[in-house]
């Protein structure tokens, strides 16, 4: 199988500020975020990050999506080091988080053309393309509504359309069903598989147990930063893998409070 | 491509978004019509009666200064010309409207003459009188000599208002003109989020950061100019002053405060524009920019009243376009102050522009909580 996707010894510290260094009632200044992380995910599979919160999933993302920088170590994705190759390494990955939303006042059409020009897609393509997903997605309905204007379902949609506009190789997604009703979430996960159908690699971070289970070829789990199991489903969890994520923080935190 | 998808971005979300065209445009009609407001409440309702002190006044010519007038409900109180000195510093007071003589032989039917008309240009009331009778000559359709005595040299009232009051009006408008779209286009994008969509795309962070300051400078010349223009229309009304005088500058004087302008609104932008990067809402970037805003009027008020700066003011941003214009209105023509003045607006723009560009790169600024 071909990598397309590799962390080599990730590490990510912050600063706490003051302010949250009283809201968590610690005197610890830094943090590590992420801990010499390592992992591999390999073309046409959805690879699942699953951890609590706070274990590192989403700084591990951001840092695959060029957003934030490591402190140590690097990831390379489609070949491309996320260190030193970071605007590579955007042309060839869609991100989505609810971190970063649309603007309101645009339409779909007009974000559709916008983000394929910040991806340098030609006209042509571009305009094959969003007739293309348009119509899958049913976005064409509602292509001229402002944003603004649209129902979550909706906007989660032309989120998802807008993250591929540029037809990526790899598509990272942080926490995809995340304060989504049953509907939306289901038009994510359905998604999800269009683009594995496609070819696309997916990696994804969640805390939802059935989300993996439904969806994920592989999946790694973390905690405080670290890989702490990673394989397929079969072969870390044998058919439970709530029980086995448990027994696993276990190991390493203690028991649950 | 990016770069100008980016700014297309920029200028699509402001025309064609109705609210935010009006709220940039309004502010010049408003000021427009309340300063005229403001100069009619100030200099007196129409139905003015202007007293002119005359020698014979040819009654051809009294019949139509007359009956011009009478189209803005006005009327013309003549009165004998027995003392001239008198009489001038009637005018001079703003007593009378003017001192009207006609030389011998004038004659309106045949070939003309020479007409002395004595008054005083900075007050309303003697300018309009003197304009209706230039305009009642000018309908006998003969050949007068109109010898002009001015009692207060026009031009220099008008340049010396202007001069103090104008370079502060136009940093003022320039400031709140780049203030609304900016605030809200950098500040804003980044409390929404929006931002950072823009960020996880290929395009290069100078580009956002060019994306946004080149359309947002254009967007803001605008609003500056509606209100400007709001304000040079409706100054005869509000001071009494006519702006015959502005025809007294040479072409390099406007090409030079054209450029002193052009120069002042990028760097006014990409500095609000890294105040707002550097924020984590808009009505924090709103709260320090105020702030901003307060240091560069002070400044720029400093620079009026200090009657002679130095050299090195060309040197200082903001305060170099001010003095710069003061200079152009007072009637002086520093040519290479003002060039350099440009020239170092625009290298503090470029300086601005790379911070920027570094603080869209920076994590920290970008999605510290």
């Amino acid at each position: 199988m071909e990598e397309i996707v590799r962390a080599e010894g990730l590490k990510k510290t912050f600063t706490l500020s003051k302010k949250q260094q009283k809201i968590e009632r610690t005197g610890e200044t830094r943090r590590v975020a992420v801990n010499g992380l390592a992992f591999s995910a390999y073309r046409g599979e959805i690879y699942g990050l699953l951890g609590p919160n706070g274990a590192g999933k989403t700084t591990t993302l951001r840092m695959l999506s060029t957003l934030i920088k490591p402190d140590g170590g690097d990831a390379f994705l489609c070949g491309h080091s996320v260190v030193k190759d970071p605007e590579k390494v955007r042309d060839r990955i869609g991100f989505l988080t609810s971190d970063l939303k649309l603007e309101g006042f645009f339409t779909p059409d007009y974000l559709f053309d916008f983000f394929g020009a910040m991806h340098g897609v030609g006209k042509e393509t571009l305009a094959r393309r969003k007739k293309e997903l348009f119509s899958r997605f049913g976005i064409d309905k509602f292509a001229e509504v402002r944003v603004r204007d649209l129902s979550t379902g909706m906007l989660q949609k032309v989120s998802l359309v807008v993250s591929i506009v540029h037809d990526p190789e790899v598509v990272i997604f942080d926490e995809p069903t995340n304060g989504l009703d049953v509907l939306t979430a289901k038009v994510v996960t359905d998604f999800l598989r269009e683009l594995k159908g496609m070819g696309k690699s997916i990696l994804l971070s969640t805390h939802i147990f059935s989300l993996v289970e439904k969806l994920c070829d592989r999946v790694g789990i973390i905690i405080d930063g670290r890989l702490a199991a990673e394989g397929t489903l079969e072969d870390i969890a044998q058919g439970n893998l709530e029980e086995t994520f448990f027994r696993i923080y276990r190991e390493r935190k203690g028991e649950i409070a | 491509m990016k770069l100008a998808a980016l700014m297309r971005k920029e200028f699509h979300r402001f025309f064609h978004d109705p609210r935010l065209v009006v709220t940039m445009l309004l502010p010049g009609l408003l000021i427009f019509l309340l300063y005229s407001v403001m100069g009619s409440a100030m200099n007196g309702k129409d139905g003015k009666n202007y007293r002119v002190y005359c020698d014979g006044t040819p009654p051809l010519v009294t019949a139509l200064v007359e009956e011009l007038a009478k189209k803005s409900d006005d009327t013309v109180e003549w009165l004998p010309l027995e003392d001239e000195e008198a009489a001038r510093a009637e005018v001079k007071a703003k007593k009378a409207a003017a001192v009207l003589k006609f030389g011998e032989g004038f004659d309106p039917l045949t070939e003309g003459g020479n007409v002395e008309i004595v008054y005083d240009p900075a007050s309303e009331d003697s300018l309009n009188f003197y304009s209706l009778v230039t305009a009642s000559l000018n309908e006998l359709g003969r050949r007068f000599q109109v010898d002009e005595v001015l009692l207060s040299a026009a031009d220099a009232m008008g340049r010396s208002v202007m001069q103090s009051v104008l370079p502060l009006i136009v940093v003022c408008f320039i400031f709140s003109a780049c203030m609304s779209v900016t605030l809200e286009s950098v500040a804003g994008e980044k409390e929404r989020g929006t931002l950072s969509t823009v960020l996880v795309t290929s395009v290069k962070r100078s580009h956002i950061a060019l994306g946004k300051i080149v359309p947002l400078s254009c967007i803001s010349m605008l609003g500056a100019l509606s209100s400007f223009l709001g304000t040079a229309l409706s100054m005869p009304k509000l001071m009494g002053v006519s702006l015959g005088f502005l025809g007294g500058y040479s072409a390099w004087s406007y090409v030079l405060l054209c450029l002193l302008i052009l120069s002042a609104v990028p760097l006014v932008v990409s500095l609000i524009a890294l105040v707002s990067t550097l924020s984590r809402s808009v009505k924090e970037a709103s709260a320090y920019t105020s702030v901003v805003m307060i240091l560069v009027m002070v400044v720029s008020l400093v620079s009026a009243f200090v009657p002679v700066m130095g050299d090195w003011s060309v040197a200082l941003p903001v305060l170099n376009a001010t003095v710069q214009m003061q200079a152009l209105l007072g009637g002086a023509l520093p040519v290479w102050q003002s060039l350099v003045s440009v020239g170092a607006n625009l290298f503090y723009t470029a300086v601005l522009v790379f911070v920027i560009t570094k603080l869209f790169s920076s994590e920290r600024v970008m999605f510290g909580k």
